[in-house]
Formats: structure tokens, C-alpha cells, sequence
């Protein structure tokens, strides 16, 4: 009895795992999409279960890091699923770009919209979002005024006071990328140098342990993206909540070329099967209402300007941006993961 | 010359011809990785030297050499006190120490820091009763020792309780009756039977030090595994990734060496009675002993079970209303029919490698089987490359050769991430397999032959039959493994299967470690219910041998 029970079951497993390979001759003759996506968060899931309904397109997602799917891509060839790559930072976009992996785009609607330093000269990446990457204070500790720029991070006040997670992040990648852009190698170096010397602990966690240290009085400043505060705010755990509480934002270089920003964004592949649906979902996701629920469930600054942020963004107040286009950031990435291996970022302020 | 080809003429049989194919596929993705090694190292290498490869070395080093001791002490204390004494609660202990199994370790590492980190559960409660304490830094490589020892103890526990408790009734009476003390029997005679037994389960705690990813890269902790992801991903080179896991396999090497010089040549066969220890052959405890015991057992269930578990169910209270709904039941019926198929396809595989190559008598097949199990010990990342570039060259020649487009079943469907699988998990299986197939000998074959019995009749009706404990187990370990494993899945699952590993790692990846709880959880619960209906199988064999015995 045991054995035909099991054999049963092993037999319901196999039809279960195979089933797939049926779905999908069937799913030819209908409208679908297949996206590539590094993004995770529920919102993203509103939003498509929103497209399918109104379009009748469905839309298949793939989810793992954009380095990985890059690779896939570039392995799957000319015979890939997929239609769209979406990835949460401009550098990677540029990668898959420049390996061939994506294809101009023509639509009026996405030209309008998106201000030409948040997407790719020849239309083969658009920006989607955009996340600032901020100094987070302590509120007990830090006066907002003592304040300026990135750059001035590495004054000695700070001393064993910065936190900040490891060099392997892509946030901290595009923040030094675009301090190379902006000062040159050499100075973005000494930079970097000088903030490991003020660091308050050996890089690590993630960008929410950051803050959850500066309410414990590990350090006093931390880098961070603007939503993560935003999610911390909202989380179901008091702790997240108290420590997001202790913190102010400040936007850095305001006087000068603005706050660092980037993007989360998408492109089109080179062999997309379904290029037609895959541009209708593009505009759709710069329309005004998507950009409205980026903004209120994932914290995240709209591309589309006609699009209201949240009374939580809001709060924040209007800031300068960084117009550097996002193209030098992909440019520079691997120059900054260099450069902070030299400064042995990762190893801490007692290794110099 | 001549000679050799007449003697590969006179060995070869269709076996031959069968084990050549079986190996070759499951060998597929390691000779495209090997055809990398030949374009040489790419241009990040001198970078990797100057910055990494000395830290990657010593990382690895101080976290075997950390792990090693500890799981050790904990597996084999455990394993010991259960198998020799008496106390309450023993078989409730006995069970619980193999569950840490179930609870992947990047898991374990982020209940810890939830635990103790800033504003951690635990340290709030040592507040509220007068500690003035802020937090216990845990997020460095000694953290990250603990953290691994504590979830990956099992393998050794599981190993040497085997081993102790298989130890004939015989030699624990002569030892009693030649006036040798509980320890001393210990120290002199269950230890050294043991110690193989100890070792293997040593070898799969490396093998799963060296694989951790999620973990390390949590804590800031550079390691190979690390290594290599940077490598490919942040340095853009690929060549240098391929040579770091090169270099990676050829520490396992020298580990396996050093294992095996360990051992030595000694072989401890027990012959005599295979009459084993009973209930009544266990001391009694009572008193302070008897609480001295209980620590041994309640330490590793307390530090890698209860805590990180009390930490998720927390978090689960939490979260439960947006994270705990019919999709996650849909997510782990995909899991478990995944990893159900898998090792049912493993276990097959193996026995095909192991029995067609006895079979063939062609000696330089055996090349395969090795190369076939090595999977192991090769970062999921580069087995994920090998598998894609591989079954791109299929799809491509398919394309070429008869114009046919078959790029969908590759892609929409889970074949490549069983595969995958396969190929990954494959020494599992099979290295306890051949040593149990071996251990039977052959002499019972052979005499199934005799009396006119096919190969394939003596195998179904003989040999399987005797394996069928190694199987279980063995089968179950590759159920646990499959259920939990992370980077291949990532990278070659079709869009529409998800896993409640991929899950988990999703959220807490994405920052949210409270959400990741449910996903866990459920994933915990479906290995604890496997692992249960395994162990309730061994009882019955158990119960039925000793019915034939009688």
C-alpha cells in the first residue's frame, strides 16, 4: 500500500513540474510578455496583476539579480524568452547594453515623459524610478547644519562616525562612480580613503542595519537610499520603526551638482519575441497612475512629472538632483569597484 | 598497443556503453567549464592576487579550521550521550538534534542578528531583567563560525550516532569486562570505530562552508564563494571566476587528502555479532549527571534550533497577514514536487552509475564516476554557467542540424534546473550508495546468479532490498538539499516556478527579513514532516527485522 502511495505521489510531483512545458505551447497564441526583473517588491506585483487586467496581456516574470540575468541573456541568444530586462540601478542597464543585449526603442510617449539624463542616448534603456542616496543623521546627535556634501564626509569630525555597508552594494558602486564623474579618479580615490578612516565599523549588513546602528549609538551618520527609510517607517517590527524614527535626511550638495541619484529601469531585449507588447507595458509603467503607486507603496521618486509623489516624499522636501547622466555611472562602475578594493573599503578603518 | 585494444575489446559489454553515457551526460557541465580553464586567467586576475586571493585563502582557512572543531564537539558529544545513556526525554532529544538541518544557514545567520544585533529580541529581554547591554557584535568571522557550526552540526551528529550505535554489543562487553571506564572506552574504542564515520560528516560540513553564500556575504565576510560572484559579476570576469572556483576545487582536493591521510589505512571492520546496543545496554543517569547530559544535548538544540527558530516565529507574528496566503501553498507544493521528482531521478541516476559500471568491466570508465560526483563541491554560480552555456550548445545544434526552434522546453520548463540539480547533488547519493552496495559484497549476487537470476531480477529482488536504508537516508539528505538550495535555483529557474527558498531569500534580500519568516518557516515544516515520515519508514524495517530475527 505504502509503496503504490508513494508512487502515486512521485507521479503527481512529475506531472506537477512538467506541467509547465504544456502551459506554455498553449501560451503562444496569446498575448504575453516575459520580463526579466531584479525587483522584488509587492508593488510591482499590483502593478502587473493592474496591466494583465486591463490589456489582457500576460505578462511572465523571471526574477533573480541582474547580473545573472544578463548572463542568461546572453547565453539564451537569439532564441530568449525574453522581452524586458528591469534592473534597480542604471549601471547594469549599461552593461547589457553595450554586450548587445538591447534594442532602440521609438515611443513618443516614453520620449516625452523621461528627462533625457534619466535614460540612454540612443533609446535602448529608460528610467523607471529614481532613489536618492542620502546622509541619514542621528537626530540626537548631528545638527542638520553641521552638514554640506558628500565630500565632506571625510573632514575629521567624523571620525569613527560613518556608517556604511560593504563595497560589493551597487548603491555605493554609483555613489563613487559618480564622485569619479564628477571630482576624477584621483581625487574620488582620496575620497573614498579618507571615509574609511571616519568609518564607525568594518563594512556590513544592509542599509537598514545602518540606520538600526545609529539609534544604538554605533555611528552618528549613515549613507543610505531615501526608500529604505521610508520602508523602515512602515515595517510591522517597532524596531525598524524607532530607529527609522531617530534619524533626519539630508540631501547632500545642494549647493553645488546636487544629490546622487539613480534609477531602477528597464530596456527592451535585441531578440525580443514580443516587441510591441513589451513597448504598450513600458508607457504603461511611466503613466502617471503606476508612477503613483511606485511612489506610495515603494517609496520611490516618479520619473513622470506630472505624477504626485506621497505625503511621505513630500515630507521630505524638494531637493537638487545629480544630472549626471546615468550612462557615466555604468561607464565608471567597474573603476569604482577598483578603486574601492585599493582603499580596502571593505576591511575597515583599522587596516590603512 | 595492439595488447590494450584487444583487452578493451575483451572488457567491454553493453554496460560499457550505458556507464560511458550516464557519466558523460552528468559530466557535461564540468568539461565546459574545464574547456573555460583553457582561455586562460582574465585581465581582473592580477587585481584578485594583489587585493583577495590571500584573504579568500585565510577566510576560508580560519572558518573550515572553526567549523571543523566546533561541529566536532557538538556532533559527536551529542551523538555519544545519546547513544550510551539513559535519560528522559532521550528520544525527544535524539529527534530534535537533526532538525537545525532543516533551517537553511543565511536564515539562521539573519534570526541571529535579529536576535542579538541592535535592538535584537533577545538582548531586549536581558534588558527588561537589569543587563545593561546593547547588543552582541556577532556579524564577523567568529559570528559567522557560530552561526554555521550551529546549523550545520547535524551532518556530524547524524554520522557518528550512526557509528555509535552500530558498534555489536560484543565489544562494548569486552571492553566492561577488561575493566576499562566509560571514557576510556571512548577514547580507545567507539572514538577510533567512529572516526570515519565522523570525518564523512566532517566533509559535508566543509563542503557546505565552502558553498555558503548568503551568510558570508551578510556578515561582510570575504570567501571563495564571495570571491567568485564579485569576480563574474562586479569585476565583469568571468575567466578569473572560472579560475577562482578552480582554485576553490582544488582546496577540496587537499582537504579530501588530508581527511583520508587522517584515516590512514586503518579500516575498522566489525565483524563478529551484529547483535546491537539495546535500551537496557544504556546507563542510567541521575543527579548532577544527569543535568550535565542534558547540556550537552539542550546546548546545540538551544543555540541552533530554538533561538533562530523563536526569532522567525516572531517575525511570522509580524508579518503572517501579508506574506501567509494561498500562493506560498501553491509555492511549496512546487517545491516539494521539484525536489520530490529530483531526488527520485538522482537516486536512479546513482544506482545506473554504480551498478552498470560493476557490471562493466572496462576499467577505464571509472574515470567517469568520479568526475560525475563532483558537482559537490563546485559553487551552484559556476554549475549554473556551465548548465546554460552547455544546453545552449544542445538548443543551437537542434537549430542547425534539423531546424527545429526546441529553445521553449529548455527554458519554460524545469528540466535544466533538475539537471542542474542532478549534477550538483549526485555525491550525495551516490558516495553513501557505493560504500552500503560494496559493504553488501558480492557474494550474495553472485550467488542469485547462480541459481539463473538476470542482472537487472537480482538487482530489484536482491540488492535494492539491502540498500533500502542507505536509500532512505540518503534520499532524504538530497530531498533537504534540493529543497534548500539558493544560487542555481536563482539562476535557472523557469518563470513560472518559484521555491520557499527563492522565497525567503527574495525578501530578505530585499531588506525585508520579517516578511522572509512564513516562506522559511513553511520550508522548515515541509523538510520536519519529510524528515518524520523517513524516520517513521526506518522504525518500521527496524520492527520488521527484528520480527524475522525472532
Amino acid at each position: 500500500m505504502l509503496k503504490y502511495s508513494i508512487l502515486l505521489l512521485f507521479t503527481v510531483s512529475l506531472m506537477f513540474s512538467c506541467k509547465n512545458s504544456k502551459e506554455k505551447t498553449e501560451q503562444v497564441q496569446k498575448q504575453e510578455i516575459t520580463l526579466y526583473t531584479h525587483r522584488h517588491y509587492d508593488s510591482d506585483k499590483v502593478i502587473f496583476e493592474k496591466f494583465e487586467q486591463e490589456t489582457g496581456i500576460k505578462i511572465n516574470v523571471v526574477k533573480a539579480s541582474a547580473d545573472e540575468l544578463i548572463q542568461k541573456l546572453e547565453s539564451e541568444g537569439e532564441q530568449t524568452p525574453a522581452d524586458l530586462l528591469l534592473t534597480v540601478d542604471a549601471g547594469r542597464l549599461v552593461r547589457a547594453k553595450n554586450k548587445g543585449l538591447l534594442q532602440s526603442v521609438d515611443s513618443k510617449v516614453l520620449d516625452s515623459t523621461i528627462p533625457s539624463y534619466l535614460k540612454d542616448q540612443e533609446n535602448k534603456w529608460f528610467g523607471l524610478t529614481k532613489r536618492a542616496r542620502i546622509i541619514a543623521y542621528s537626530k540626537e546627535r548631528v545638527k542638520p547644519e553641521e552638514l554640506t556634501t558628500y565630500e565632506a564626509l571625510t573632514e575629521s569630525k567624523w571620525e569613527n562616525k560613518i556608517l556604511i555597508r560593504a563595497s560589493s552594494n551597487i548603491y555605493n558602486q554609483s555613489l563613487l562612480a559618480s564622485i569619479i564623474a564628477n571630482n576624477g579618479k584621483a581625487e574620488a580615490k582620496t575620497w573614498a580613503e579618507g571615509l574609511v578612516t571616519n568609518f564607525a565599523r568594518v563594512p556590513k549588513g544592509n542599509d537598514r542595519d545602518q540606520i538600526k546602528a545609529i539609534l544604538a549609538g554605533e555611528g552618528d551618520l549613515a549613507v543610505v537610499n531615501t526608500y529604505y527609510i521610508g520602508k523602515l517607517l512602515n515595517s510591522k517590527d517597532p524596531v525598524e520603526v524607532n530607529a527609522a524614527n531617530a534619524v533626519g535626511l539630508f540631501f547632500p550638495n545642494q549647493n553645488d551638482r546636487g544629490t546622487h541619484i539613480n534609477i531602477s529601469g528597464i530596456g527592451v531585449t535585441k531578440h525580443a519575441p514580443n516587441k510591441a507588447n513589451a513597448i504598450k507595458f513600458m508607457e504603461y509603467l511611466v503613466s502617471k497612475e503606476v508612477q503613483e503607486i511606485f511612489a506610495k507603496t515603494n517609496y520611490e521618486y516618479p520619473v513622470n512629472a506630472s505624477a504626485s509623489t506621497s505625503e511621505l516624499l513630500r515630507s521630505w522636501g524638494d531637493f537638487k538632483e545629480d544630472h549626471l547622466s546615468l550612462t557615466k555611472l555604468g561607464e565608471l562602475n567597474k573603476a569604482a569597484v577598483i578603486t574601492f578594493d585599493e582603499v580596502a573599503w571593505d576591511k575597515g578603518p583599522n587596516a590603512q | 598497443m595492439l595488447n590494450k585494444l584487444n583487452r578493451i575489446r575483451r572488457d567491454f559489454n553493453q554496460w560499457s556503453l550505458f556507464t560511458a553515457a550516464i557519466g558523460f551526460f552528468v559530466a557535461i557541465p564540468i568539461l565546459t567549464i574545464t574547456v573555460y580553464l583553457f582561455d586562460g586567467v582574465g585581465n581582473m586576475w592580477e587585481h584578485i592576487v594583489n587585493y583577495f586571493l590571500l584573504q579568500y585563502i585565510q577566510n576560508s582557512i580560519v572558518l573550515l579550521i572553526g567549523t571543523g572543531i566546533l561541529t566536532t564537539l557538538v556532533g559527536t558529544s551529542s551523538a555519544w550521550v545519546i547513544s550510551n545513556y539513559n535519560f528522559p526525554l532521550r528520544s525527544v532529544f535524539k529527534w530534535l538534534l537533526f532538525l537545525p538541518m532543516a533551517i537553511p544557514s543565511y536564515i539562521v545567520a539573519y534570526a541571529y542578528v535579529g536576535l542579538l544585533g541592535n535592538g535584537g529580541t533577545l538582548i531586549g529581554c536581558l534588558q527588561t531583567i537589569g543587563f545593561s547591554i546593547q547588543k552582541i557584535e556577532l556579524m564577523n568571522i567568529y559570528g559567522l563560525i557560530w552561526v554555521l557550526s550551529f546549523s550545520l552540526f547535524p551532518y556530524v551528529y547524524a554520522s557518528s550516532l550512526a557509528m555509535f550505535s552500530s558498534i555489536p554489543r560484543s565489544i562494548r562487553e569486552s571492553s566492561d569486562l577488561l575493566g576499562a571506564s566509560n571514557w576510556r572506552y571512548l577514547k580507545s574504542v567507539a572514538f577510533p570505530l567512529a572516526s570515519p564515520a565522523i570525518i564523512s560528516g566532517l566533509f559535508l560540513v566543509f563542503m557546505e562552508v565552502l558553498n555558503d553564500y548568503g551568510a558570508a556575504k551578510y556578515y561582510g565576510i570575504n570567501t571563495f564563494t564571495t570571491g567568485i560572484f564579485r569576480t563574474w559579476t562586479m569585476l565583469e570576469d568571468l575567466q578569473s571566476a572560472v579560475y577562482l572556483s578552480a582554485l576553490l576545487i582544488v582546496m577540496v582536493v587537499i582537504i579530501n587528502g588530508l581527511l583520508k591521510w587522517q584515516r590512514g589505512n586503518k579500516s575498522y571492520a566489525v565483524k563478529g555479532s551484529t547483535d546491537q546496543l539495546k535500551s537496557t545496554d544504556r546507563i542510567d543517569l541521575k543527579g548532577s549527571k544527569r543535568l550535565l547530559v542534558w547540556m550537552i544535548v539542550g546546548i546545540p538544540i538551544l543555540f541552533g534550533l530554538l533561538l533562530p527558530l523563536g526569532q522567525l516565529f516572531y517575525w511570522a507574528t509580524l508579518t503572517y497577514q501579508k506574506t501567509l496566503n494561498i500562493e506560498l501553498l501553491q509555492i511549496a507544493g512546487q517545491s516539494f514536487a521539484i525536489a520530490l521528482v529530483t531526488t527520485g531521478i538522482i537516486i536512479l541516476t546513482s544506482l545506473a552509475l554504480i551498478y552498470f559500471s560493476r557490471w562493466n568491466h572496462l576499467k577505464s570508465l571509472h574515470f567517469f564516476k568520479k568526475i560525475a560526483t563532483i558537482g559537490y563541491v563546485i559553487p551552484g554560480a559556476i554549475i549554473g554557467i556551465g548548465v546554460i552555456r552547455s544546453s545552449q550548445s544542445f538548443i543551437t545544434f537542434f537549430d542547425d542540424v534539423f531546424s527545429m526552434e526546441i529553445g521553449f522546453i529548455f527554458y519554460s520548463s524545469s528540466v535544466v534546473l533538475i539537471y542542474a540539480y542532478v549534477f550538483r547533488f549526485l555525491a550525495v547519493v551516490f558516495h553513501p550508495l557505493e560504500a552500503n552496495s560494496l559493504k553488501v559484497g558480492k557474494n550474495i549476487s553472485e550467488a542469485s546468479y547462480l541459481l539463473h537470476a538476470g542482472k537487472i531480477k537480482t538487482l530489484f529482488n536482491i540488492e535494492l532490498p539491502l540498500l533500502r536504508t542507505a536509500l532512505l537516508t540518503s534520499g532524504i539528505l538530497v530531498f533537504i538539499d534540493v529543497l534548500k538550495e539558493l544560487p542555481l535555483t536563482l539562476i535557472l529557474k523557469p518563470y513560472n516556478v518559484q521555491t520557499l527558498a527563492v522565497k525567503a531569500y527574495e525578501y530578505a534580500n530585499d531588506e525585508r527579513v520579517a516578511e522572509a519568516a512564513i516562506p522559511a518557516l513553511m520550508l522548515i515544516f515541509t523538510i520536519t514532516i519529510s524528515m518524520a515520515f523517513v524516520s517513521y519508514l526506518q522504525k518500521r524495517d527496524q520492527i520488521k527485522r527484528d520480527q524475522i530475527k525472532r
